[in-house]
């Protein structure tokens, strides 16, 4: 098994690598404490609650293996808005080490760790022939069909084919945007197929692992009682969050979702998040797109708003900064602001 | 429509089929076929979901069965004769584009000939084949005349199959340039302010594809327009023709056009603040210009059934004319949809029975029937029955 399978682990690849192993799927989870399903059962809880898979585990094995087991368990939870948060954070994980994976170079070499090129990337995806890259430039161009096949569940104005600069049947996009439609086609191949009819033995064998997916979503509180956007009210950590991604850094997935949901969960929509960011729509399509993304992954379907990191969780991620007294006194970054708001007073 | 004047049409229909060979669309068994039969009743009802075995042969198809109007799906099934969508197992659809004359802006079927009708539904088609063509790149279209009010266009190019309605929609949305404005076109680049601080930022349209490439090559030809006249008078009419624009400005631009030119040719639309307000106007011509009026359901129906080239229109008589592509700008409907088996121009080649004056332009020519008995060339005769305007004459 290569560490490579276990990176990506929805790689037809990985998939030929699981089965070469003849790896029993109900022996596995019949030993109801092996590690692939302790990190599958991770894999959905940090889907729901963080928007991102959780921090891989050492072993090659337990790691890939985990990736089978988790779409087990998405399957027998079987709610909707659970299995699309789950494809979209193996998605947005997958795009960060791609991110991280894949060199700069427009000529498609392979990454510094060797690992993953994204001329592999494309042809993982059957998309060899439908993207090209630009000769001198950090930009592609992507047959249109393949364009729209990718980009229609995207939001903002900036994806709409009308507003490309189609010509000769190919739509010319950014390196950023080309991860944008790739998360896309990542998203598609992992909910490809869900939920599983899954048999009997392994449903039973897994009963325990479903019960702890179930408790985190039970536990996913409603939307917290303040509803008013005072930004000079916020956390440090959101601030120096809202201070990265105005510079124009692109923040890492779980970064992002910490202040998307933090935004969400005082009540602010999109547009509001733009504005806070200092961008209009159309100046940052890029950003635009990503705040839309970032919120419509955190609101879930059905009201449910999955709220950000405790501050225990924001510190393991290293974006617990800039630390004030405040800060010793309260475990989660909305209770650091609801005090602040209600001290503040009218 | 009596009785006598279905079984004439029947038969000649079964003529036009017994002296013409109808192909096929790719791939016919995968297709659901359907078709009207003639009947002397105005409520007509539609055979469907009938596969290419039940059709056969689509020769002796079409000459025993002859019906009024035949269609195919421009979607490929697993099971195309199965009742129900679910179950004929989708598998795929030709993107189908269609133009029809009765809705094109600007025409009132009241006030304008069926002739003039449909060469305004033609320059809009040239518009539609122009996008497919340049934009998207589209190289295996069939252009077919509907035999009635307009043109269809098929596309089968790889990858266009698989597409759901949603990436049709946004093709429409395309093609129609919906939605659209200067301002949604608009780049931003930074640039370095001389002698200033900060970058500031500048506005471009495309010069290499989209709409925007669109609008700049309309507005370049504009100013290359301008600036090739000789007398200042003249510049200054053609640009306070538009709106907002008046002496002061006129001249100012002139002054740009040139003194800005490589920038304007580079998709700068930020020369100066009037310049704006003219490349607004010139986006508004161009959406107006060059977008074409389909008829968006067709489009977005993954399942729409879809006539047959090389059948006739039962409600004119005339052929569902498949156009080869260097044919169309010069295609006269009116003319080369006939069949050639209602050919005869002979004035007295049939006699029918008018019931409803009418003029029929057809051919070359225009033919006012008067109510009551006519002798004409069959091809009008046919027309009029089709049309529901006159009866065959009694024997």
């Amino acid at each position: 098994m290569e560490s490579l399978h276990a990176r990506y682990p929805f790689f037809e690849s990985a998939r030929e690598a699981v089965d070469d192993a003849a790896v029993d799927l109900g022996e596995l989870v019949a030993r109801g404490d092996a590690p692939a399903v302790d990190r599958a059962v991770e894999r959905v809880t940090a889907a729901l609650t963080e928007g991102d898979v959780g921090a891989p585990r050492r072993r090659t094995r337990t790691e890939l293996l985990s990736y089978p087991v988790a779409r087990v368990l998405v399957s027998l939870v079987d709610e909707p808005a659970v299995t699309r948060t789950y494809a979209q954070a193996e998605a947005a994980t997958a795009v960060e080490r791609i991110r991280a994976d894949v060199t700069e170079n427009a000529d498609l070499s392979y990454g510094s760790g060797g690992e993953v090129s994204l001329s592999g990337l494309l042809s993982e995806f059957g998309l060899d022939d439908a993207v090209e890259p630009v000769a001198g430039e950090d930009a592609y161009r992507v047959t249109v069909t393949a364009y729209l096949r990718l980009s229609s569940n995207l939001d903002g104005d900036a994806w709409r084919l009308n507003r490309r600069e189609l010509a000769d049947g190919e739509v010319p996009v950014e390196r950023d945007e080309l991860l944008v439609l790739l998360r896309q086609a990542i998203e598609d191949r992992v909910a490809d197929g869900l939920p599983l009819s899954v048999p009997d033995a392994i449903a039973d064998a897994l009963t325990d692992a479903v019960g702890r997916v179930e408790e985190v979503l039970a536990d996913i509180d409603v939307a917290v009682d303040i509803d008013r956007v005072v930004p000079e009210l916020f956390p440090p950590c959101v601030h120096a969050l809202l201070e990265r991604a105005r510079d124009g850094e692109e923040l890492p997935a779980h970064s992002w979702f910490s202040l998307c949901s933090f935004c969400a969960a005082i009540g602010m929509d999109a547009d509001d998040v733009l504005e806070l960011l200092d961008v209009a729509e159309g100046e940052d399509p890029v950003l635009a797109q990503r705040v839309r993304y970032g919120l419509e992954r955190v609101a879930g379907e059905r009201g449910v708003e999955y709220p950000l990191p405790s501050c225990e969780t924001m510190d393991a991620y290293g974006d617990c900064v800039n630390k004030d007294d405040l800060c010793a006194d309260v475990q989660h970054p909305l209770s650091y602001y609801e005090t602040r708001v209600e001290s503040a007073g009218d | 429509m009596e009785e006598r004047t279905v079984a004439y049409l029947r038969g000649a229909f079964k003529r036009h089929y017994e002296a013409t060979e109808v192909s096929p669309p790719p791939a016919p068994n995968e297709r659901e076929w359907g078709y009207i039969p003639w009947t002397a009743q105005a409520q007509t009802t539609m055979v469907r979901h009938r596969s290419w075995l039940d059709v056969g042969n689509l020769g002796r198809f079409l000459t025993e069965e002859r019906p009024q109007h035949v269609y195919f799906s421009a979607a490929q099934y697993r099971d195309p004769s199965a009742n129900s969508m679910g179950r004929k197992d989708w598998q795929g659809t030709d993107l189908v584009f269609d133009l029809d004359a009765d809705h094109l802006p600007g025409v009132d079927p009241e006030e304008t000939t069926y002739r003039e009708m449909l060469a305004t539904c033609k320059d809009a088609l040239l518009d539609l084949l122009s996008v497919l063509e340049d934009d998207f790149g589209f190289e295996d279209c069939t252009v077919v005349f509907s035999g009635g009010r307009g043109y269809h266009v098929h596309v089968r190019d790889d990858g266009v199959h698989e597409l759901g309605r949603g990436d049709r929609r946004e093709i429409v949305e395309y093609v129609l340039a919906e939605g659209l404005d200067l301002d949604a076109l608009l780049a931003r680049e930074l640039v370095d302010g001389i002698g200033l601080e900060n970058p500031t930022e500048k506005r471009t349209l495309s010069t290499t594809g989209g709409w925007g490439k669109r609008v700049h090559d309309r507005l370049l030809a504009l100013v290359d327009e301008v600036r090739a006249m000789d007398d200042d008078e003249d510049k200054r009419e053609r640009l306070q023709a538009y709106d907002g624009i008046g002496e002061g400005s006129a001249e100012k631009l002139v002054e740009v056009f040139d003194a800005n030119y490589d920038q304007i040719a580079a998709g700068n639309v930020e020369v100066h603040g009037r310049f704006l307000t003219l490349a607004r106007q010139v986006a508004a011509e161009t959406f107006d210009a060059e977008s074409a009026p389909i008829d968006e359901p067709v489009t977005t129906d993954i399942n729409r059934l879809i006539r047959l080239p090389g059948s006739l229109h039962g409600g004119t008589g005339l052929t569902v004319e498949r156009i080869p592509r260097e044919d169309v700008a010069a295609f006269e409907p009116l003319v080369d949809a006939i069949s050639p088996v209602f050919g005869d121009e002979s004035d007295d080649a049939l006699a029918i029975e008018v019931t409803e004056p009418v003029t029929i332009e057809l051919a070359d020519d225009t033919f006012t029937l008067e109510a009551g008995a006519e002798t004409v060339p069959e091809y009008v005769g046919v027309f009029a029955m089709a049309r529901g305007h006159a009866e065959i004459a009694k024997q």
